[in-house]
């Protein structure tokens, strides 16, 4: 289990606890979960690269407390 | 400049018409080119023309979240407002499709409650297909009823928050709606006399199984016992018990029939666990024959209570554990294996929700709600 912090800047900023074996698409889930909005409407990213929704944190390597950003579509 | 609302146009739900979409998903709609070049400088009866040259819908899609030509010519709309005469003309021509979901997308945006309803209602008889365009990318097949009906029932569509609007109900209380009429109305009324015919030709069924049974021998009987118990080495104690108390001619009093019953469901109940119906259906008729073979006495009225008796226990056990009397009929599988679960895993749940961090718990619970394993610790 893994402890992931998302930052949107402008005030947003959750601490989500998810599995490795995740995807990205599952993160946005629990996020839209705890933020109220849309899980569609939750890009993640870390600077230029956005993450896609079919891939694993594990591939992604995401570790424990890494720093996210959050954007909106 | 080009994306001013019309000064001229009224506002909806007290803000500007365009406000409608949100923020992030209009300024995608402003920069895109369709917007830019064919959406500059529209009327109503021009728009008419671009709407006849959509090809499909569809919200916001692709990693970049760009608009279909549906959501710009939406935004058009919202941002000229034509007359409802003409949203109505729209929803009504019967033969373009687009131009039918684009009125009718339109209105459920801006008119009243009990005009959507009505404008919107009639437009479920319409099943021709129309292309959706997926989020990511893709097209997908779905129905002009369809479409109508997530107007109408959900709150989120094609990337565009839906107004709340009254239930139907509440509109036919206040007596602004007739109640509704559907035209499948009188295809229901044949199915449900259908039915109502089935269910008296099943009773009449088993008064004619009964005659059936009737004719069968008792040799013939004790033979396809002894076959069967061949192969059900788990119930064959039950079953030479059984044929041991027949041979020796044992009595048929009420009670011996009670006890009897309660072996058989015993076996019954873990029959069900094999999850076999043939060899179950065959067992109970093999029992009625047995049952039959014991009745010398009152044998009209007896058997026929109770088989009627048992049969309808049958019925209702086939879907209920003996042991624990139910109200409702649940799934077969999973009703028989909940009440075996619960029994031996207490009440551990597995899906985490009891943990004793309140934190983990309370995670576990929200991941159960969104259909995802629990966390790993």
């Amino acid at each position: 289990m893994i402890e992931v912090v998302l930052n949107d800047r402008l005030g947003k900023k959750v601490r989500v606890k998810c599995n490795e074996d995740d995807t990205i698409g599952d993160l946005k889930k629990l996020v839209a979960a705890q933020t109220g909005t849309r899980a569609d409407k939750i890009r993640i990213q870390k600077w230029y690269t956005v993450y896609k929704d079919h891939i694993t944190l594990k591939d992604y390597e995401i570790h424990d407390g890494l720093g996210l950003e959050l954007y909106y579509n | 400049m080009a994306n001013r609302t019309d000064p001229a146009a009224k506002s909806i739900r007290g803000t500007n018409p365009q406000n409608l979409v949100e923020k992030i998903v209009r300024s995608k709609i402003y920069q895109n080119t369709y917007w830019k070049e064919q959406c500059f400088g529209l009327t109503a009866e021009t728009l008419v023309d671009k709407a006849m040259e959509l090809d499909h819908i569809g919200g916001t899609y692709g990693g970049n979240r760009k608009p279909t030509p549906f959501m710009c010519l939406v935004m058009k709309m919202l941002q000229i407002q034509p007359e409802k005469d003409i949203v109505v003309e729209f929803i009504k021509n019967d033969d373009y499709k687009y131009v039918r979901v684009l009125g009718a997308f339109y209105l459920r945006l801006t008119g009243i409650d009990s005009d959507i309803y009505r404008y919107l209602e009639p437009l479920y008889n319409d099943y021709r297909k129309v292309r959706l365009k997926s989020p990511e990318g893709n097209f997908t097949l779905t129905h002009v009823d369809e479409v109508i009906d997530e107007l109408l029932t959900k709150d989120y569509s094609y990337d565009i928050a839906l107004p709340r609007i009254k239930k139907r109900w509440t509109l036919e209380s206040l007596g602004a709606l007739d109640a509704r009429k559907s035209v499948l109305e009188d295809d229901f009324e044949e199915e449900e006399e259908k039915d109502e015919n089935e269910q008296d030709d099943l009773e009449e069924e088993v008064a004619h199984e009964k005659d059936y049974y009737q004719t069968r021998s008792p040799a013939r009987e004790r033979d396809r016992d002894r076959r069967r118990d061949s192969h059900r080495h788990r119930d064959r104690d039950y079953e030479r018990d059984r044929d041991y108390d027949r041979e020796r001619g044992r009595g048929r009093d009420r009670d011996r029939d009670r006890e009897r019953d309660r072996d058989r469901d015993r076996d019954r109940y873990r029959l069900r666990e094999e999850k076999d119906y043939g060899r179950e259906r065959e067992r109970d008729r093999e029992r009625e024959g047995r049952e039959r073979d014991r009745r010398d006495r009152d044998r009209g009225r007896r058997r026929s209570h109770s088989r009627s008796r048992s049969r309808s226990k049958d019925r209702k056990r086939h879907a209920r554990s003996s042991i624990s009397p139910r109200r409702h009929e649940p799934e077969d599988g999973s009703a028989r294996e909940e009440p075996k679960k619960k029994k031996e895993k207490n009440e551990k749940k597995d899906d985490g929700t009891d943990h004793p961090d309140p934190e983990i718990a309370e995670a576990n619970r929200i991941r159960a709600s969104l259909g995802l394993k629990p966390l790993k610790l």
